[in-house]
């Protein structure tokens, strides 16, 4: 090894280049804050950023369930997270019914749902060999489909446990609840993923997966069991989503899935999997949430919205996900 | 010399063969359950209505078999519709001609943007051609906030020939048994067939099979995936020209539920997702079965309710029945060599 690579070697493991993207999303977080502050006033307010921390909450929390299916590797994607979490809230609503008696059994309800869609998924994903973008397509589909057949003919009915709407909605003095969930969640998930390991686990069956076999570990249960923590993650957030939202309706999970794909790799995980940092998934559901916000602050409409959300997202990835050829 | 059975065989072990058999299914139960499957209006009827899938499930073909993937192809569609219908003037028939030229142009670059991004750039497929759908969805909403706009009389030609009636009985005659659409598509694999004879088509094939050994082989793998994205540009392009030719409108919405359908009927005609492999006239097979799904669960009487469950439960056996039959039959050919 020569010295210029000996040098960069050793700036790939430094500090600033394992934290690399955290910081980048971080600073741009800030940069748009001052930047919708600038051009619309009242945009840089501790009720706004609360604020948008708590609607980018959900897409964090689908995050997670994108972050473990993409580290595991074999071009790992969850399409179904959001239906799964539509058909947990649907079909609990009437469980709980606004009471807090019957939480426990909707709360296993949401696991065994959870636990059903995560194992056929991981089953013909891992074991049959079947890529995950069509799998967890049709698997959309059909949990949409049975939604359907649940509410044919009929409307939703049913409400929330008062203990979910205050986990998910309610706030303590000015701080949104979920906020604590939020930070909680991602100090548990660094720990298991840094410290257990669970975590040695996932990221050597995505980074390397002939490695990881030669050295006893068996990928296919891995990739299977990411599918599966990621269905029942799904379901139990569509407890909250519920929570959240008062009332259950067909389509209340499905606009997560897209910018949950997206908060992940805008939060530095890679798609070919090995990777992967919660926080980064936070930082990086945050950043999308505020782009949105100032987009639609900015008053251009439907148009500008998506026109800026699409470049910038691209841009974005032109600065840090790309790899330019210079072979 | 091969015989008639050494041909069957070998053509019984193909991954496509497994959609073939599939499709057969398919047709068999159609004309079962659909009293008038076999009638001539209700021939033109069906392709009117499988056109616009199995044009833009070719163009995905072509990008997967190129190692890509295309999740902004249902709004570029929706961004040419809009495109289209707001270049034309109702009572200018010229106007029709340069919205032609120039929405060509506009697929172009769409393909071209996407390509970049993704043979030069190096930005994961499935991720940039999400950032970049956003970008043809908000050009469309500014073009078209409504579905609306105008087009010259004459575009229904690309639906029905009935438009052109009036001009001579050979129009009149063309009518009655040849939908546009089919011509459509008949254009769509003349264009791929040319393609798949130059070098450029073989390029496609090894760019998506092993970028790194195309690269060193001394191909240009980026203009390649750029040219792979652009032949699916010209695909959508073609399903919009059939969907202004029907409603005379554009829609910056109506492309939407295409793009993930083509994905998975590219699936279903046994193209890999991992790139390389496929044929894309097969493409055209899968998105016939996708599309016979649906009749075969409307005419089988089945509650509208159960419609997507179905549909999705179908999909599901269909990649699964086509992936369990290629490792099947390469079972046995492993067999037969060792």
């Amino acid at each position: 090894m020569n010295a210029p690579a000996r040098v960069l070697t050793a700036l790939n493991t430094s500090f600033f280049s394992k934290y690399k993207k955290l910081i980048i999303a971080a600073l741009l977080i800030i940069f748009l804050f001052i930047l919708g502050e600038t051009v619309v006033s009242d945009f840089l307010s501790v009720q706004q950023i609360l604020l948008t921390i708590k609607l980018s909450s959900f897409i964090a929390l689908f995050g997670l369930c994108q972050m473990i299916v993409i580290a595991a590797g074999g071009s790992g994607l969850d399409l179904s997270v959001g239906y799964t979490a539509t058909i947990t809230a649907v079909l609990t609503a009437k469980l709980m019914d606004g009471r807090n008696d019957n939480i426990w059994i909707a709360i296993l309800a949401a696991l065994a749902l959870g636990l059903i869609i995560g194992v056929l998924n991981g089953f013909f994903i891992s074991y049959i060999k079947l890529p995950p973008l069509v799998v967890t397509l049709a698997m959309s589909q059909m949990v949409q489909g049975a939604i359907n057949v649940y509410t044919a003919g009929k409307n939703i009915t049913g409400k929330p446990s008062p203990i979910l709407q205050i986990i998910a909605a309610k706030t303590t003095g000015f701080i949104p609840n979920i906020l604590f969930l939020l930070i909680l969640l991602t100090i548990i998930v660094m720990l298991i993923l840094q410290k257990t390991r669970i975590g040695v686990l996932l990221f050597g069956a995505g980074a390397n997966p002939t490695a990881a076999h030669l050295s006893g570990v068996d990928v296919k249960r891995v990739r299977f069991f990411s599918y599966v923590v990621s269905g029942i993650l799904a379901s139990l957030i569509g407890l909250l989503l519920l929570g959240n939202m008062g009332i259950a309706f067909k389509d209340m999970g499905s606009n997560y899935v897209m910018p949950s794909i997206a908060a992940a790799v805008v939060g530095g995980v890679s798609l070919t999997g090995g990777d992967g940092n919660y926080l980064g998934v936070v930082l990086g559901a945050i950043f999308l949430q505020t782009l949105t916000n100032l987009l639609v602050a900015l008053g251009w409409g439907d148009a500008g919205k998506w026109t800026g959300f699409g470049i910038v997202l691209f841009l974005l990835l032109i600065v840090y996900v790309s790899n330019p050829r210079k072979r | 010399m091969k015989t008639g059975k050494h041909i069957l065989r070998d053509y019984a072990s193909k991954p496509e063969f497994s959609s073939l058999l599939i499709l057969l299914v398919m047709f068999v139960l159609t004309a079962v359950l659909q009293k008038n499957f076999f009638e001539i209006k209700s021939i033109m009827r069906n392709i009117n209505a499988f056109a616009p899938l199995i044009l833009v499930t070719m163009g995905q073909a072509v990008v997967i078999i190129s190692g890509g993937i295309d999740l902004s192809s249902g709004t570029a569609l929706s961004l040419l519709t809009c495109v289209l219908t707001s270049i034309m003037k109702k009572n200018d028939p010229i106007t029709g001609l340069y919205a032609i030229i120039i929405t060509f142009l506009i697929a172009l670059l769409i393909g071209f943007m996407n390509g970049f991004g993704i043979g030069y750039l190096r930005i994961p497929p499935v991720i940039s051609t999400f950032a970049t759908s956003f970008i043809w969805l908000g050009i469309a909403l500014f073009l078209r906030p409504t579905p609306g706009g105008e087009s010259v009389p004459w575009f229904g030609v690309f639906y029905n020939f009935d438009t052109l009636k009036d001009t001579s009985a050979f129009f009149s005659l063309l009518s009655g048994f040849l939908p546009p659409a089919l011509l459509l598509v008949v254009i769509g694999c003349i264009l791929w067939y040319v393609i798949s004879k130059t070098r450029t088509g073989r390029y496609i094939y090894a760019v998506g099979g092993n970028s790194e050994s195309a690269y060193e082989s001394g191909i240009n793998t980026a203009r390649t995936q750029i040219v792979a994205f652009m032949i699916n540009s010209i695909f959508i392009f073609l399903a919009a020209l059939f969907f202004v030719g029907q409603t005379g409108s554009g829609d910056a919405r109506m492309g939407d539920p295409l793009t993930l359908k083509s994905i998975a009927a590219a699936v279903v005609g046994g193209i890999a997702l991992s790139g390389g492999r496929g044929n894309v006239y097969f493409a055209l097979v899968g998105a016939l079965i996708l599309s016979l799904v649906n009749k075969i669960i409307f005419f089988a009487n089945i509650p509208y309710a159960y419609q997507t469950l179905v549909g999705g439960a179908i999909v599901i056996v269909a990649i699964a029945g086509s992936q369990a039959y290629i490792s099947y039959s390469t079972k046995i050919k492993e067999i037969k060599i060792g």
